[in-house]
């Protein structure tokens, strides 16, 4: 075994070690057996998708559970407990009663990963992770934007964000960690936002119509955010929006009013094929500029995979991600090491110079060998552990974020904000990917050893 | 330049099988550059002649001229305007080039479809720019067109192999029965400049398939892009008598329909033309030794139906698509959406929302959402619908259009009079009406009142109603929480019921029956007593 490979073996099991005892919290053991219930039955899988994207639409609790019944008539073999909600079904009370009940579990699941209805609403679970030495970025869930109102009450809604979180942050207790790297300070608030939700004008085929559109409604967060001393985090979404994403950060980040802020930062997907050279393209873009606050860069697997393989196989085209999860476990670890190598700038001696690093670097994955190979790979280079940023996401990394802040390491939650309707998409896909059957969560769940979940892909 | 086709799954093969051919993915820059440059090379040859093509010989090119829709003065193409008697000397160069090409058999015919294939292959940037031009396709519209031209020779070609071994039939010892389908003879096509690749080749390539000759009449706005059908068959081995090409007006179709050499009619068009073509081949004058067999696809009053339990984010992006897609000038375009009560007002808040920032303006620009449509008069009939709407009801949204070209501003309506002659008749331009109905059974009444029956859309989650909707509706293409338009071939068979159209679905598994006869042979296999098989 290398020397690297010990090393990340290493801090693995200490990760690993630091994670919380299972829960015995009768909610969260209910959870677990859900998730579990429908990680290993794809039909079954389906009827919950389905039921929980189908939730906000239903205009009471027997149209509620109308709707269950007919997705669970899909369901070939039916646990007993759902076979008996079949039976209740058929009368009036019956329905009522079991669409109660869908809509109460429901709502819970979807509060295990949105953290408020509001900023405001949110603001005690936020302060709280921070006390508890995870930093946040907020991301704020919405239903699609198809018209100009939409993306204006988005951007509100991002600017109203981001002057609640600040008031609030401002009282937060000091948490050194959390506030520094070796590059300058970093914000308390940081809020994720969408592209696609900031202009109505997203076209794959004219990148540059949606940037300009979106620009305008960009360009007005980003001085509110310099000014309150927040990070504005722009996430990347499917492949279709990915030309567009990149050209409005880099253009609007190169403007001259920017140049000492916001803090700000962008998205690589590993589960693209093209990532390395996307990579290419943020380095290149990093050397070129003048900006005083470095990029920060979030490496993340990639959440649009269905909806990327799916598409390219409809039209006949080859699929832009890996097909192989390992492979995209391979390129994740590559990308990280690139990443962590290629991010310093050298003195005038041609000596790494940590304080002004081109990017930043913040490794998203439930993965523990993924966040392994970063703390290890960081460590082995000579670089400062508060130099390295792991995030995980509310709802689902919330073991491995507590793990990560007891290992002394710096750990931001991604924390969903936003009413139930309106988030029902994310929950979705949070759902598919905790339910998957090639996840890491799903292998953990499923009780594979640490060094299972530590072999390299 | 670099092939921007994706290799990903050619079908180059005839022993392949089928699969479509994959559009172009212009969300990447190099594949926009290559097309904007085809665009360039075209325009510096424009403008093109579209011959008489009769026997392989080059007639008359000028004659009357297609003009590029988004800029009028521009001439895209001179053509030949053929005349009764260059139908008739076309149907008699038909009849001798029948006598050849049915003779090969449907392999070697097949090799000949998908070398045509590979040609348009080949030419499909330069293709899609000419639809840019001709007909003001946005470049999406435009290169799904001569991917679906290439999908109907490559499906037809095997379709007619598999077709001509024939079906088996009960045999009992002493007898051998075959039954076996023979070509018709001579085929009439009449096709429309909507899909002006795509339809005449699929109506052209199930005639050829199936070894009868066509006489290709396209329409007078497209010249240009059925001569590249022509030069692509004629260059892939056709026998220049088996199909020749008659550009012109209505006349020379008139005149090809009522020809009694003429055996099998395939129209695509309005439903007043080809209710006039029923007619006429109907007519069996004597030594016409036939009666014509007529397959026709009209059009259609599309609607969508929109339940309480519907995703909204994904119906108004399908809407949108479905309704100002091409600029509503597809057969298959929605018309005309019903929406729950519950969900009606917010619908339509958000549908106007998301069509008042479409893009009008010229096809060739990437990030336009809509083109102009075909020609003056189109506009004035959707200018005028859209003024009876706005009287009948309330207009939701009607976003801005350029002048110059014959632009209209994609409009939704809403609040109408339930005997609005809006609601009734096909548009066939971007104009959207929205009403509510108390419940989708109400909706599916509704649907099932009007006349035509070519496509319908359904959004709900719940399988029930999709089942109970599906059985109900008398639609021949029912799309459920998706948009309505894009049928592929294989996937999709397209085609319509009731005043919408005769005949079966075009690329489809039963298509090419249309264009045959069948024969069976039944053989006394006995011998004094003997089986001789």
């Amino acid at each position: 075994m290398s020397h690297c490979e010990e090393l990340l073996v290493r801090v693995g099991r200490g990760l690993h070690a630091a994670l919380p005892r299972p829960s015995r919290h009768p909610i969260k053991a209910l959870d677990a057996k859900g998730m579990e219930l429908a990680s290993s039955d794809a039909e079954l899988r389906a009827a919950l998708f389905r039921l929980v994207d189908v939730t906000p639409a239903c205009r009471s609790h027997d149209d509620l559970a109308r709707h269950l019944t007919e997705y669970l008539k899909e369901v070939d073999e039916r646990p007993q407990a759902l076979q008996a909600a079949m039976r209740v079904a058929h009368t009036a009370p019956g329905r009522a009663a079991l669409g109660a009940a869908a809509a109460t579990g429901v709502r819970h699941m979807a509060h295990r990963f949105i953290v408020g209805e509001s900023p405001q609403a949110a603001l005690g679970v936020l302060e709280g992770l921070w006390k508890e030495g995870s930093a946040c970025s907020v991301d704020l869930l919405g239903e699609a934007t198809f018209t100009s109102e939409e993306a204006d009450r988005y951007a509100a809604r991002c600017e109203e964000a981001l002057e609640v979180l600040s008031a609030a942050a401002r009282s937060w207790p000091q948490r050194p960690l959390l506030e520094a790297d070796s590059a300058g300070p970093l914000p308390r608030v940081n809020l994720s936002v969408k592209v696609s939700a900031l202009t109505p004008l997203m076209r794959p085929e004219a990148p540059h119509v949606g940037r300009d559109d979106a620009a305008q409604r960009l360009r007005p967060l980003l001085r509110r955010a310099r000014d309150l001393g927040a990070h504005l985090h722009i996430d990347m979404e499917s492949l279709d929006a990915l030309e567009t994403t990149e050209e409005l950060v880099f253009d609007l980040l190169g403007e001259p009013e920017f140049g000492d802020g916001p803090s700000a930062g962008v998205v690589l997907q590993a589960y693209l094929r093209d990532s390395g050279r996307q990579l290419d393209r943020m380095l290149e873009w990093a050397r070129a500029s003048e900006r005083r606050p470095p990029l920060t860069v979030r490496l993340v697997k990639g959440a649009y995979w269905d909806h990327e393989v799916v598409e390219a196989r409809q039209h006949g085209w080859a699929p832009p991600v890996f097909e192989v999860k390992a492979e995209s476990d391979r390129n994740f670890e590559e990308l990280t090491r690139r990443l962590l190598d290629e991010r310093l700038t050298k003195d005038s001696a041609g000596k790494p110079d940590p304080w002004h690093p081109l990017l930043r670097v913040a490794i998203a994955s439930h993965n523990i060998r993924s966040l392994a190979s970063a703390i290890a790979h960081n460590r082995a280079s000579g670089g400062e552990d508060h130099d390295l940023e792991l995030q995980v996401l509310r709802g689902l990394g919330d073991e491995l974020g507590v793990a990560i802040a007891a290992s002394g390491l710096r750990v931001r939650s991604y924390c969903p904000v936003g009413d139930l309707v309106a988030g029902m998409a994310y929950l979705v896909r949070r759902l598919l990917e905790n339910t998957s059957n090639d996840s890491f969560l799903g292998e953990q769940q499923r009780g594979a050893s640490i060094d299972e979940l530590l072999a390299a892909p | 330049m670099p092939n921007p086709a994706n290799p990903a799954n050619p079908v180059h093969d005839r022993a392949a099988p089928f699969a479509n051919e994959p559009v172009l993915e212009l969300r990447r820059a190099p594949v926009r550059d290559s097309l904007t440059a085809a665009l360039a090379e075209l325009d510096a040859r424009l403008p093109l002649h579209a011959p008489i093509m009769i026997g392989g010989e080059r007639g008359a090119d000028s004659g009357f001229e297609s003009t590029d829709p988004s800029a009028p003065e521009r001439v895209v193409a001179y053509a030949g305007r053929a005349t009764e008697s260059d139908a008739g000397a076309a149907v008699a160069a038909a009849s001798r080039g029948f006598r050849e090409w049915s003779a090969r058999g449907a392999a070697e015919r097949a090799e000949v479809l998908v070398r045509a294939a590979a040609t348009l292959r080949e030419r499909r940037l330069e293709l899609a720019a000419l639809m840019v031009r001709e007909c003001a396709k946005p470049w999406p519209e435009a290169d799904a067109d001569v991917c679906e031209a290439i999908d109907f020779l490559q499906y037809y070609a095997r379709a007619a192999v598999a077709l001509e071994r024939g079906p088996e039939l009960v045999q009992v010892p002493g007898e051998r029965n075959t039954m076996r389908y023979v070509p018709r003879g001579v085929v009439a096509v009449i096709s429309p400049w909507n899909f002006p690749l795509a339809i005449p080749t699929g109506m052209v390539a199930a005639g050829l398939a199936t070894g009868n000759a066509v006489v290709l009449k396209p329409a007078e706005q497209s010249p240009a892009c059925a001569l590249a059908l022509v030069e692509a068959l004629h260059g892939a081995g056709l026998p220049p008598d088996a199909l020749s090409l008659l550009p012109g007006f209505g006349e020379v179709g008139a005149a090809l329909v009522s020809h009694p050499g003429v055996h099998t009619i395939a129209f695509t068009g309005s439903g007043a033309v080809g209710l006039e073509i029923v007619q006429a081949a109907a007519e069996t004058p004597d030594g016409q030794g036939h009666v014509k067999r007529v397959v026709a696809e009209m059009g259609g009053k599309n609607c969508v139906i929109v339940d309480s339990d519907a995703d909204i984010d994904e119906v108004v992006p399908a809407l949108v698509g479905s309704a100002f897609g091409f600029a509503g000038q597809k057969c298959s375009a929605a018309s005309r959406v019903i929406a729950h009560e519950a969900v009606h007002d917010a619908l339509v808040e958000r549908l106007a929302g998301a069509v008042d920032v479409l893009a009008v303006g010229p096809p060739e620009r990437f990030g336009t959402d809509m083109g102009p449509v075909i020609e003056c008069e189109a506009q004035e009939r959707v200018l005028a619908y859209a003024r009876e709407a706005g009287q009948a009801g309330r207009i939701a949204a009607s976003a801005a259009a350029p002048s110059g070209g014959w632009y209209c501003p994609p409009t939704v309506a809403c609040d109408l009079d339930p005997d609005a002659r809006v609601l009734r008749e096909e548009v066939f331009g971007p104009l959207l009406t929205v009403e509510a109905a108390a419940n989708v059974d109400v909706a599916c009444e509704t649907v099932e009142a009007l006349p035509f029956a070519l496509t319908a859309g359904l959004f709900s989650r719940s399988p029930a109603t999709v089942e109970r909707v599906a059985a109900r509706l008398p639609v021949g293409n029912l799309y459920v929480n998706r948009g309505i338009t894009g049928a592929m071939v294989g996937r999709q068979p397209f085609g319509g019921n009731r005043r919408s159209g005769i005949g079966s679905k075009a690329g489809g598994p039963d298509y090419l029956l249309q264009f045959v006869e069948p024969r069976v042979v039944t053989e006394n296999t006995m011998r004094h007593g003997l089986v001789v098989e």
